[in-house]
Parts: C-alpha cells; sequence; structure tokens
C-alpha cells in the first residue's frame, strides 16, 4: 500500500438485518491524514458502515476494508491499525476505569501507562473509580481515553462526543487536530453538525442508509440556502429581484427584499451593485440547513 | 504464556470474583448444613422404617434408598439432585454471563474491537467459566471432605472425588453448551433456557425412566446417567464415565468457538 493510497475504501457496501435495509449501497474513500466526517442522522447507517468496517458485521454485498485489505478476512489486521469510540457505549460495571483500561491496553499491547495519566488528567478523568459509578459523559471519556492511548493509524470515533460538555468537546477537537497533525486518518461519525464543520476536511452525508452528499465542508456549504435580506434606500427592483436565479419564496415589502438563495449568490451582487443598498444580512449557512435540502429533495 | 492470552482468560474470571465468591460460599453452606443433621440419623431405624412403608418407585425416583446409610443420605439429600444442579445452573450461568449476556449488552464490543480473533475471546471466556467452575467445586469438595470427617461419614474419599468431579464434569457439558448456543447466537434466555431446560430434563429422564419398563433403556441419553449411574458414591467410577462427560464438552466448546467467527457481532 502507498501512500497514495485511501485509508479506508467502501464499494457498493449493502447490509441488511433481515428485511431490514440498514445500508443500501455505500460507495466512499477516505484518504490518508484526512478528517473525514460522517454525517447522517440516527438510522441512517453510520454505525452499520463502521461495524462492517470493525469486521464486527458482514456484509450483504460490497467490500469495505482499511490498508487495503478486507474487513471480513482480514479483521484483525486492521483493528492492529485502528482505535474506536462506540456510537453505543457499554463498558464492564464491575471494573474500575484504571483495570478496563489495563485490560484493553494488555490486550491490545504497547501500552503506555505514562500516556495513560496524561491523557487521564487532559480529560478529567478519574479512573480510579468503578465504571457502574461514572456519568455517560466520564464513560465517554475512558472510550476517548482508549482512542488516543494508542499510536493508531485510523481513528474510528462513531458518536465519540455524546454526554462530554462544551469544554470537553472543544478538549477532543483539540486532540483530534493533533492526532491527524501526527499522521493519523479520524473517520469522525456524527449527528453533531458544528462539531464535523469544525474537525472535518471532507464529508459525506448519509440518509436512510445511502450517501446523499459528498465533498469538502466548503462544498457542502456552498449546496446549503442562504437566507437573504436586503433594505433599499429606494424602491425595490421588483421584477428584476424576482427574475433571478435559484431565488426561494422571494417577498418585497416597502424597502425589505427576502428571499432564500439555493445558489449561487453573484447574479444578486451583480444586480444589488446598481441600486442604493442601506444594509443587507446574508444568514451563514450551516450543514444542518444542508441536510434539509438533501432530505427534503433526494429520493428515499 | 504471554500476556495477552493471560488477560483472555484472567480479564474475565475478575469479572467473575464476585459470583464465584457467593456460589462457594452458597453450595458450602448446604453441604455443611445438610451432613450437619446426619448425627441425628445415624442409628435411628425411624426413618428408615418410614421409607421402607413408601412405593418401590417413589423410593426409586428421590434416591431414597439406604437412606440410613452414609452413602444413602448424602445421595438422596445433596448428590442425586440438589448438589448437581446447582453446579450445573452456576456453569450456564457463568458461561452465559460472560459470552450471550455480555455480547448482546454491548459491553464485549470494545473487546472484540481489538487487534483479537473472536474466537480466541470466546474461548477465553469458556475458560475462564470453567476455572471458576473448578474452584467452586474444589471449595465444595474441601466442605464435603471437611464435614465427613467432622460427623465420621465413613465414605471412602475416592469416592467422594469422583462424586464431585462428576458433578463438575455435568457442569462443564451444560457449561460447554451454553457456550455453543452464545457461539450460535447471542441471546442470553435462550441460552439460560436451553442450558437449564436440558439439565432438568436430563435430571427427570435418569430418575423417572428407570420406573417403567418401556422408558428404562432410554435413561442412558441423560447425561445424568452417564455421570451418576455406576453410583459414585459406593462404587469406584468407570473412566469412560469422565470421558463421556468430558469429551462432548470440548466438542460444544469448539462448535460454540467456531460458530462465533461465521456470524454478526450484536450491538448494544
Amino acid at each position: 500500500m502507498n501512500a497514495a493510497d485511501p485509508v479506508v475504501q467502501i464499494d457498493g457496501l449493502v447490509k441488511h438485518y433481515g428485511k431490514v435495509e440498514a445500508v443500501r449501497g455505500i460507495d466512499l474513500k477516505v484518504a490518508r491524514g484526512e478528517v473525514f466526517g460522517f454525517l447522517g442522522p440516527n438510522g441512517s447507517g453510520k454505525s452499520t458502515t463502521i461495524r462492517c468496517l470493525l469486521g464486527l458485521l458482514r456484509p450483504t454485498a460490497g467490500r469495505i476494508g482499511a490498508f487495503g485489505l478486507d474487513a471480513t478476512r482480514d479483521g484483525v489486521a486492521i483493528r492492529r491499525r485502528l482505535t474506536y469510540v462506540p456510537g453505543e457505549l457499554r463498558l464492564p460495571d464491575r471494573l474500575s476505569g484504571m483495570d478496563f483500561v489495563s485490560s484493553i491496553g494488555c490486550l491490545r499491547g504497547g501500552f503506555d501507562p505514562a500516556r495513560r495519566d496524561q491523557l487521564a488528567e487532559r480529560l478529567r478523568l478519574d479512573l480510579h473509580r468503578h465504571l457502574r459509578d461514572l456519568s455517560s459523559g466520564n464513560r465517554r471519556k475512558v472510550a476517548l481515553l482508549l482512542a488516543f492511548l494508542f499510536d493508531a493509524e485510523l481513528l474510528v470515533l462513531d458518536e465519540p462526543t455524546n454526554g462530554l460538555d462544551p469544554l470537553m468537546q472543544h478538549e477532543f477537537l483539540g486532540m483530534v487536530r493533533e492526532a491527524r497533525s501526527a499522521g493519523a486518518t479520524v473517520f469522525l461519525s456524527s449527528h453533531s453538525l458544528s462539531e464535523v464543520q469544525r474537525a472535518a476536511d471532507r464529508v459525506a452525508v448519509l440518509r436512510t442508509g445511502k450517501v446523499v452528499a459528498q465533498g469538502t465542508v466548503a462544498e457542502l456549504r456552498g449546496r446549503a440556502r442562504q437566507r437573504i435580506e436586503v433594505w433599499f434606500e429606494d424602491d425595490p427592483p421588483e421584477a428584476e429581484l424576482k427574475a433571478l436565479p435559484d431565488m426561494v419564496n422571494p417577498i418585497i415589502d416597502a424597502h425589505r427584499f427576502t428571499a432564500t438563495l439555493s445558489g449561487s449568490i453573484q447574479p444578486l451582487i451583480a444586480l444589488l451593485a446598481s441600486h442604493r443598498v442601506g444594509s443587507m444580512l446574508v444568514e451563514e449557512p450551516d450543514l444542518e440547513e444542508a441536510f434539509l435540502d438533501l432530505y427534503d429533495g433526494g429520493p428515499a | 504464556m504471554n500476556a495477552r492470552i493471560l488477560e483472555l482468560v484472567g480479564g474475565p474470571l475478575r469479572a467473575m470474583r464476585q459470583a464465584t465468591f457467593w456460589w462457594c460460599l452458597g453450595l458450602a453452606a448446604l453441604v455443611a448444613a445438610t451432613i450437619s443433621i446426619w448425627p441425628a440419623f445415624k442409628g435411628s431405624s425411624g426413618m428408615s422404617q418410614a421409607i421402607d412403608q413408601l412405593p418401590a418407585g417413589v423410593v426409586q425416583a428421590f434416591g431414597l434408598a439406604d437412606f440410613g446409610t452414609p452413602a444413602g443420605f448424602l445421595r438422596a439429600n445433596l448428590y442425586d439432585f440438589f448438589v448437581p444442579l446447582l453446579i450445573v445452573i452456576a456453569a450456564v450461568v457463568l458461561a452465559n454471563g460472560q459470552t450471550a449476556s455480555e455480547e448482546a449488552s454491548g459491553r464485549l464490543e470494545l473487546y472484540l474491537a481489538q487487534p483479537i480473533d473472536r474466537r480466541a475471546v470466546l474461548l477465553g471466556r469458556a475458560i475462564a467459566a470453567l476455572v471458576a467452575l473448578a474452584v467452586i467445586t474444589v471449595v465444595l469438595l474441601v466442605v464435603q471432605l471437611g464435614a465427613d470427617a467432622a460427623v465420621d461419614l465413613g465414605i471412602d474419599t475416592g469416592y467422594l472425588v469422583s462424586t464431585i468431579a462428576l458433578c463438575a464434569l455435568l457442569g462443564a457439558l451444560h457449561g460447554s453448551l451454553a457456550v455453543a448456543i452464545a457461539g450460535v447466537r447471542a441471546r442470553p434466555s435462550l441460552v439460560l433456557g436451553a442450558g437449564i431446560g436440558v439439565a432438568i430434563a436430563g435430571c427427570v429422564v435418569a430418575s423417572l425412566f428407570p420406573l417403567s419398563s418401556v422408558l428404562a433403556p432410554w435413561r442412558h441419553i441423560s447425561p445424568w446417567d452417564w455421570a451418576f449411574g455406576g453410583n459414585p458414591l459406593d462404587h469406584a467410577t468407570e473412566l469412560w464415565r469422565y470421558a463421556t462427560l468430558a469429551v462432548p464438552s470440548v466438542i460444544l466448546t469448539a462448535i460454540g468457538v467456531l460458530a462465533v467467527a461465521r456470524r454478526d457481532i450484536s450491538g448494544a
């Protein structure tokens, strides 16, 4: 495998649970050293895809793998090079955090107690407490600690910030950036759009088991609708405004013009340049809006 | 043996510490309490006469023959039914708790996400359950031998060791059945139901089939008959009886270990 080969490669992945079609044909590649956002609401197939990648589930059809290896056939070799935070986190209640981390460290090998202590301090996590006594946020920190404890080439993080407070979410994003700087690839599944916007280089958006959009964060944001509000100092050029392309639901109310823009803003700017404009508001799109567009318009 | 292999068994064993302790305590208390009443029976002919009044079938079904002898007393009160059944239940519960129950709850997910073959994970847990079962039966044996000496039962030590070893192997057989089912499908209710159900069915077959001339030959299908059909408290146990319990245990464990590699892992 050379450096240009994708770290994660998914070709036509299909996964059925009986009659339920959880994943219905996913194709994507994750390049080495990138943070890849895997976005979608609950039940869209994110966790199923990830569990196929780890070799925990067997694909119904298609192929999924990492590092040029097949997840079903070479699961152990793939898992040796990745760490994982499960979306639905269940930990052995009877163990203390310290015992659990030591147990996983022993099974994995290459366990560094000093690094464990540094991470615990950074995450403000008391590993001496029993796991059953920890809050959901602190349990999540245990899983995060394990994900960052080993020098993995790939971090597979499924809804990693569930239950974390905003301060700790910020800390987590810092840890992701540091891992990427160190050369790791990050596969970040989330339904938290702001989290992915801040962390990811590229994004795939899932809907009912299919990828409905894929590209850089900037590209997806460009596809999102923008809410436009313009105050004219004179009467607005009504006919010209309503003739603009990609303008949805344009309303002119005295000197105020409002609309939702679903395409390029350039024609509007060109028109406004020849008129007296008092003020203008363009609401910044986020991926939430991109989601809604994709989900409103796409086939089920 | 490297640290990883030790941890595959040691981790589940640590998780079973409390359960193992309580099973040891419960069985030890049962044996000690039961044997403590032996001196009251010793030399008393009243109970034996009362049993003689019962129909022969009832006496045979409930293991009451020779109730007035030390071996008959132990059989009727402990080793015909209660102790083997409790050991079987312990084995099934412990095996289920480390396999199907852990997987179905999602607690196995982070272990299976490590670079370890899932067959090794299941085998490690099956061995850990077997070790816990061995600890329980060794404690039982020590208490039994101590009680034997304390009230002067006078039963051959070798016969006691054989009887308790057969109980342990009967437990291992049913625990292995639990592992086999857990390997095929991680449904704790199915594993518990099948494991304990087979144990009760086997006990009923071994106890009641001999009462019917038609069914009597079929009593040999019961593992309970394989274990205790030779009356191990009174006679030396033939080697084949150990083998008929041990060999299927190995086969059932292997079935579970092989099956788990061929299916999806349950999520939380």
